[in-house]
C-alpha cells in the first residue's frame, strides 16, 4: 500500500489529539518526593535514635581515627631532614594526583550522570526538560566527588604531620580536584565520549605512583627537589584554584550535553548503582566487585579469541596467564605496589612497612583472581573440571604467586633499609619479605572465595537487631588474614612465625571446599553409627522379649 | 546379549524442605545406553532432584553412586565421568565462548582439543559467536554454550535439567538427535523436560514424578 493509497481510503477522520499542558520538570519530581514520603513510617529524628548503635560505632571508628593520626603525627614529628620533610611535602600531591585518577575511574564507570530504571521509563520519557531533570544528579555527582576527594587530601596531609590550616585547604584541594575530574567526565559524557577520560585516568594514575616514587627517591637521599616545605598553604591554595577553573568549565559544559545523554546510558549507570548498593546493602563486597567486573566484560563485549595451551591442570594455569596478558590492568596495580614498602620505609615507618605493604599486595591481587572467583563462587563450572578443589585452587593462583614471588624479591631492598628507616641482615629482610607477600596473597585468595552471606541460617540476636551469621566478618575477609600474618613482624617477632601462620592459614583455604565434603561424610558416618545403635537397641529390646 | 553396566543407582533417596517431602525412598537404576526422562508437574522435584544427583544438593536419606563409585561432588573421578547441564553453571566473564571450550577439552586431556571444539562449536551453531564474551550472550546462545560445555569433554553419564530450555524449534530439534545419537553410543542420560519430543524420541523410561495436578 503507498502513501498515495492511505489518502483515497474513505473512514471516520481522526480527531484532533487535545492540546494538554505538559507538566513542569519541578511539578513531576514534587509529585516524587511526594510520593517517597507518603511511604516514609519515621521520620530523620525518630530513625537517628533507632539508630544509637550505629551512631556509636561511627563515635568510635571516628575516635580511632583521630588517635591514629595524632600517633602518626607524633611518629612523622620525628621526620626533621631537609630530605624527609621535602618527601613528605610530595605527599599531598601524591593525594591530588591519586583522588583525580581514581574520581575519572569512577565517574566513567557510573556515567558520572545517572538515572534510576523508574525514572528512565516514567520521567526521562516524559516531554519535559531532560536537562533540568539532570541536573541535580550531576550537582550530586560533583558533591559525592568533593566529599570523598577532600576526606582522601585531609586525611593524608594529617597522617603526613601538616597543620590544621594546611590540611584544610589541601583537602579542598585534593575535593575540588576530583570534582573537577568529574565534571570534565560528565562533559565527555555528553558527547558519547569516553576515551579522553579514561587516558586521563591512566595518566594521573601513572603521576600518582611517579609522586610517591619521588617521595620515596626524595627521602632515601637519591633525588633531589627543592620543594618548599614552608608553603604548603598556599601551594594548596594555587591547587585549589586551578580545578575550580576546571570544575567550572567542566560544568558548565557537562550541564549544555545534559539533554544529549542516552536514556540506555543514563538507565545503565543506575541499574549498575542498584545492583551495587544492593550487593553492599548484604556487606557482600565480592558480589559488588562481580557486578562492576561484569559490566566491563559487557562493554567489551568481543575478544580475539587465544588458542589455549598444555593438558590437564597446566591448561588451567596457561589460560589465567592469556587473560592476564589480555587485560593487563592489575599488572599496573601490581607495579605500583611495589613502590609501597620502599615509601613506608623511607618516611621512617618501618614498624607498619610490612602491614602496608601485605595490604597493598592484597589490593592488587584480587583483580587477577577473576577465575579463581567464577570457580569458587557456584560449583556449576568447577564440577565440569575433573580436578579437587584443592588442585584446581592452586593452578588457578600459580600466575599470582609467581607475581607474589617476584614482588617479594622487588620489595626485599625495602627491608634490607637501601632507602632509610631500619637496617636489617640480608636474611631477616628477604624473609620479612617473603612474609609480606605471602600474607598479601592468602589475604587476596581468602576475599576471593568468599561465600555470600547464606540468609536462610538461623539469624544470630545482636545489638543492632538480627543478623545473619557472617554478615560483618565478610567485611573484615582478607584484611584478618593481612593483619594476623603481619601481626609477628608488627611486634618485632621473627618472620618465621609470619611464615608459620601463612602455611596454616594455606593449608586451611586451599581445602576449604573439601572440608564441606569432609563434613557430609563425616555426617554421613553419624548416621550411619545411629542407624547401627538404633538396630543393636532394637534387637536387644526383641532379645529380651523372647527371654520373656 | 551381554546386561550393560549399571552408571548410577539411587537406592531410598530422601529430599524435605521442612514438612514438605519432595520425593520419599525413590530408586532408580540407569545402565549405558539408557535415557531416562523425568517427568512432572511444576514443583514435582525433578530439579531438585537432578540436584541431588549431581551433589549440589545434599539428599536428606539414601545413596546414590556413580559407576560403583559413592557421589561425591568433589571427587575428580565423579568429575571426569558425569557431564551436567544445571542452572549453576557459571562462565568465566573475560573468556570468549570458544576459549570456554578449550579450557574443557584441555583440562579434560583430549587428544585433539582444535578439532573437538570447532566440531561442537559448529553443531550448536555457535562459530559466528566465537569470541563473544559471555555476558553478550543471548538466553538461547547460552544455553547453547552450557550443552557445548557437556560435549565438548569425555562422559559416562550426561545430567540435564530441562535442557530444551530457551531453544527455538530447531535447537530442540538438534537436541533430540543429538541425544538420540549419544544414547545409541552407550551414554546414559538422565534429563528433566517438558518437551514432549524430546521425551519421546530420546527417553528409553519415563519416571513421572509428584500427584498429577488434580
Amino acid at each position: 500500500m503507498s502513501a498515495s493509497d492511505i489518502d483515497e481510503i474513505d473512514g471516520p477522520e481522526l480527531p484532533e489529539p487535545p492540546v494538554l499542558t505538559p507538566a513542569s520538570t519541578r511539578e513531576l519530581r514534587g509529585l516524587m518526593k511526594d510520593w517517597r514520603r507518603g511511604r516514609a513510617t519515621r521520620n530523620l529524628g525518630q530513625a537517628l535514635s533507632d539508630a544509637y548503635v550505629a551512631v556509636i560505632a561511627a563515635l568510635m571508628i571516628g575516635a580511632m581515627t583521630v588517635n591514629v593520626i595524632l600517633k602518626a603525627q607524633r611518629v612523622v614529628a620525628g621526620c626533621d631532614s631537609a630530605s624527609c620533610l621535602s618527601a613528605r611535602a610530595l605527599l599531598p600531591w601524591a593525594a591530588v594526583l591519586a583522588a583525580v585518577a581514581t574520581a575519572l575511574a569512577v565517574a566513567r564507570l557510573f556515567g558520572p550522570v545517572l538515572a534510576s530504571a523508574a525514572e528512565g521509563f516514567w520521567l526521562l520519557d516524559a516531554p519535559i526538560s531532560r536537562s533540568r531533570l539532570l541536573r541535580a544528579r550531576l550537582v550530586a555527582a560533583l558533591a559525592g566527588a568533593f566529599v570523598g576527594g577532600a576526606l582522601i587530601g585531609g586525611l593524608v596531609a594529617l597522617l603526613t604531620g601538616s597543620g590544621g590550616t594546611e590540611s584544610a585547604v589541601w583537602a579542598v584541594a585534593t575535593g575540588i580536584s576530583a570534582s573537577a575530574a568529574v565534571s570534565a567526565a560528565a562533559a565527555q559524557q555528553g558527547r558519547e565520549r569516553h576515551r579522553l577520560s579514561r587516558a586521563a585516568s591512566f595518566v594521573f594514575g601513572f603521576l600518582a605512583v611517579v609522586a610517591l616514587l619521588g617521595v620515596v627517591g626524595v627521602a632515601a637521599d637519591r633525588l633531589t627537589l627543592s620543594l618548599s616545605t614552608t608553603l604548603g598553604t598556599e601551594i594548596g591554595g594555587a591547587v585549589a584554584a586551578l580545578a575550580l577553573v576546571v570544575l567550572l568549565i567542566g560544568g558548565l559544559l557537562a550541564v549544555s550535553r545534559l539533554a544529549s545523554i542516552r536514556r540506555t546510558r543514563l538507565v545503565s549507570g543506575g541499574s549498575l548503582v542498584r545492583g551495587i548498593s544492593g550487593a553492599f546493602f548484604a556487606l557482600d563486597i565480592g558480589l559488588a566487585r562481580d557486578i562492576v567486573v561484569q559490566r566491563r566484560t559487557m562493554e567489551i563485549g568481543h575478544v580475539t579469541p587465544r588458542r589455549g595451551h598444555g593438558e590437564g591442570l597446566q591448561a588451567l594455569t596457561w589460560r589465567e596467564w592469556q587473560r592476564l596478558r589480555r587485560f593487563p590492568q592489575p599488572l599496573v596495580g601490581w607495579a605500583g605496589t611495589l613502590v609501597v614498602p620502599y615509601a613506608s620505609e623511607a618516611l621512617g615507618m618501618s614498624a607498619v612497612t610490612p602491614v602496608f605493604g601485605a595490604l597493598a599486595l592484597f589490593g592488587a591481587i584480587v583483580p587477577m583472581l577473576n577465575g579463581l572467583r567464577v570457580l569458587t563462587r557456584s560449583g556449576g563450572l568447577a564440577r565440569c573440571l575433573p580436578f579437587s578443589m584443592a588442585q584446581i585452587k592452586m593452578a588457578m593462583v600459580t600466575v599470582p604467586a609467581i607475581l607474589a614471588a617476584v614482588w617479594a624479591v622487588l620489595v626485599a631492598p625495602a627491608f634490607i633499609g637501601v632507602v632509610g628507616g631500619v637496617t636489617r641482615p640480608f636474611g631477616t629482610a628477604a624473609l620479612m619479605a617473603v612474609a609480606t607477600a605471602g600474607a598479601g596473597l592468602l589475604a587476596a585468595i581468602r576475599w576471593t572465595q568468599a561465600k555470600g552471606v547464606d540468609f536462610s541460617k538461623p539469624m544470630v540476636s545482636t545489638q543492632a537487631g538480627a543478623l545473619p551469621p557472617g554478615l560483618v566478618t565478610n567485611l573484615f575477609r582478607g584484611f584478618d588474614v593481612c593483619l594476623l600474618a603481619t601481626a609477628p613482624m608488627l611486634l618485632g617477632f621473627s618472620p618465621v612465625w609470619s611464615l608459620a601462620i601463612e602455611a596454616i592459614t594455606a593449608i586451611v583455604l586451599f581445602n576449604s571446599f573439601d572440608a564441606d565434603s569432609m563434613r557430609a561424610r563425616q555426617q554421613e558416618a553419624q548416621r550411619q553409627l545411629d542407624l547401627q545403635k538404633r538396630e543393636r537397641e532394637s534387637q536387644a529390646v526383641n532379645a529380651k522379649q523372647r527371654k520373656r | 546379549m551381554a546386561k550393560r553396566a549399571t552408571v548410577l543407582k539411587v537406592t531410598g533417596l530422601r529430599r524435605a524442605f521442612g514438612p514438605n517431602t519432595i520425593f520419599d525412598n525413590f530408586n532408580l537404576e540407569v545402565r549405558a545406553g539408557e535415557a531416562i526422562a523425568l517427568t512432572g508437574r511444576n514443583g514435582a522435584g525433578k530439579s531438585t532432584l537432578l540436584r541431588c544427583l549431581v551433589g549440589a544438593d545434599r539428599p536428606d536419606e539414601g545413596t546414590i553412586e556413580v559407576c560403583g563409585h559413592p557421589m561425591s561432588e568433589t571427587d575428580p573421578q565423579v568429575r571426569r565421568d558425569v557431564a551436567t547441564v544445571i542452572d549453576d553453571l557459571d562462565f568465566f566473564p573475560d573468556l570468549s565462548v570458544v576459549e570456554h571450550l578449550d579450557l574443557l577439552a584441555r583440562a579434560h586431556g583430549i587428544t585433539d582439543p582444535d578439532a573437538q571444539v570447532d566440531e561442537v562449536l559448529e553443531e550448536v551453531q555457535l562459530v559466528p559467536q566465537s569470541g563473544q564474551l559471555p555476558g553478550t550472550l543471548s538466553s538461547g546462545q547460552r544455553r547453547r554454550l552450557a550443552l557445548a560445555t557437556a560435549f565438548v569433554r569425555p562422559r559416562r553419564l550426561l545430567i540435564l535439567d530441562e535442557p530444551e530450555q530457551r531453544l527455538d524449534v530447531e535447537g530442540v530439534g538438534w537436541l533430540s538427535r543429538r541425544l538420540q545419537a549419544e544414547r545409541q553410543q552407550g551414554l546414559a542420560i538422565i534429563f528433566a523436560s517438558h518437551e514432549p519430543t524430546l521425551v519421546e524420541t530420546v527417553a528409553t523410561r519415563t519416571v513421572t514424578l509428584g500427584a498429577p495436578r488434580g
